[in-house]
């Protein structure tokens, strides 16, 4: 089924009979059925009557607001949705089960980053990438086997430093070194970008993660706490690269981002500044619109690849013994 | 998901009004009172229900018509709009 989202500024959403007007200002952008919606996401200032709001709070259809930049700050559910059963589900969970999922999650992170080496390959051979590829295919049979999760998670770690030493050879655009990962404050331009990316990607998941119901500080290979939300930590690593890495690679390597113009250095880190932000979360948004064909044959923007996992995950919780199938890049 | 076509012959003003609207929300209007709808089996009970209670039955006529997915490709279309597709997400 289908979501709606708002990502232009200053709409207004009202009901005409079973349907939802979008309009900004006199113009009408768009008309969709309600009926068929699934959920609603807005993004930054839009407005929504109570009407709408009322008639999807009877419909079970839940509407998230975001900020530009992908965070949520919240949701409207009927009153009889939310977490609950499901996150007593979810708490019931054996040890077992969250290492079997766990362990899936973190090969299909190392799978997707192996391909995205792999076809870098293709394009332009390294000796160090052919390197990295090797050793991320060790570490998924490792990862097959591995036992506890702080196991899994010393994988992990190693493939990314193999991962990421390989990444630096894929950029092409001029200006742009990247030598290692570096966090908190990110050190260079990549890392900002990466750093940024990977935040908004979460924001998202989360969100989706609330819409579902499901409680997102219960998770299977991340530690949850009070304030750290493991669920969208664990959701978030099998799109990574596909999304945010090879985002990223094509940003600098289209010469897309300019080096010098599009960053800010303060705190003793390398943040991008509004410019570059604008042109990240443009190409994100337009990334995550673009089609693609799902299993059932028809065309859905990426978005519901990200909506479809966490169903996945759900799906799960509700017969543990069923498992979990992370996203595979082809 | 199936497409349904859904027609209706309804002599009062007030009632194929209430009922073209709802339709509009499920489909997609070809006709003046033919709707083409694809929708999963519980959206089409929502639908039946909804309608339900706006038809009075010893004057009106509302029929559906399943399409299977042997006959669906065989669909003709002279004219008019084509035949209606899964609906799929909106971004604005």
């Amino acid at each position: 089924m289908r979501s709606l989202y708002v990502s232009q500024q200053g709409c207004y959403l009202h009901l005409r009979h079973e349907m939802v007007v979008i309009k900004r200002g006199e113009t009408i952008l768009d008309e969709v059925q309600l009926p068929l919606l699934e959920q609603i996401l807005i993004f930054g200032k839009s407005q929504i009557t109570t009407q709408v709001i009322r008639t999807c709070l009877q419909r079970d259809i839940p509407i998230a607001y975001l900020s530009r930049m992908g965070y949520c700050y919240g949701r409207i559910l009927p009153i009889e949705r939310g977490y609950r059963y499901l996150s007593r589900y979810q708490q019931q969970l054996s040890a077992t089960e969250r290492l079997i999922v766990a362990r899936e999650i973190v090969q299909a992170k190392l799978r997707n980053s192996r391909v995205i080496l792999l076809r870098q390959q293709r394009r332009r051979s390294s000796e160090i990438t052919a390197l990295a590829i090797q050793s991320l295919e060790y570490l998924v049979s490792q990862a097959a086997q591995a036992n506890t999760v702080e196991k899994l998670m010393g994988l992990e770690g190693a493939g990314a430093a193999s991962y990421f030493s390989a990444f630096g050879e894929c950029l092409t655009g001029a200006g742009f070194t990247f030598m290692g990962r570096s966090r908190r404050p990110p050190g260079n331009p990549v890392n900002a970008m990466l750093s940024f990316g990977y935040q908004v990607l979460w924001n998202h998941i989360l969100s989706l993660i609330e819409l579902q119901g499901l409680d997102p500080y219960h998770a299977c290979l991340h530690q949850g706490s009070e304030r750290h939300a493991a669920l969208a930590s664990d959701l978030v690593e099998e799109f990574r690269a596909p999304i945010i890495d090879s985002l990223v690679l094509y940003l600098v390597n289209k010469m897309v981002m300019n080096p010098n113009e599009d960053f800010d250095y303060h705190n003793g880190g390398c943040y991008l500044n509004d410019i570059g932000r604008k042109k990240l979360l443009r190409a994100f948004l337009q990334r995550m619109e673009e089609k693609h064909k799902t299993e059932h044959g028809d065309d859905q923007p990426r978005w519901d690849l990200l909506t479809q996992q966490i169903k996945a995950f759900k799906q799960f919780v509700y017969s543990p013994a069923l498992g979990y199938k992370p996203y595979l890049i082809r | 998901m199936l497409l349904y076509v859904v027609t209706y012959d309804i002599p009062c003003d007030r009632r194929r009004k209430k009922v073209s609207d709802l339709l509009e929300g499920y489909g997609q209007r070809v006709q003046y009172s033919v709707f083409e709808c694809v929708l999963t089996t519980n959206k089409y009970w929502e639908l039946r229900q909804r309608l339900r209670k706006k038809v009075k039955k010893d004057e009106d006529s509302v029929r559906f018509y399943p399409l299977s997915g042997h006959t669906l490709p065989k669909v003709e279309v002279w004219g008019g709009l084509p035949v209606v597709q899964i609906p799929g997400s909106v971004i604005v």
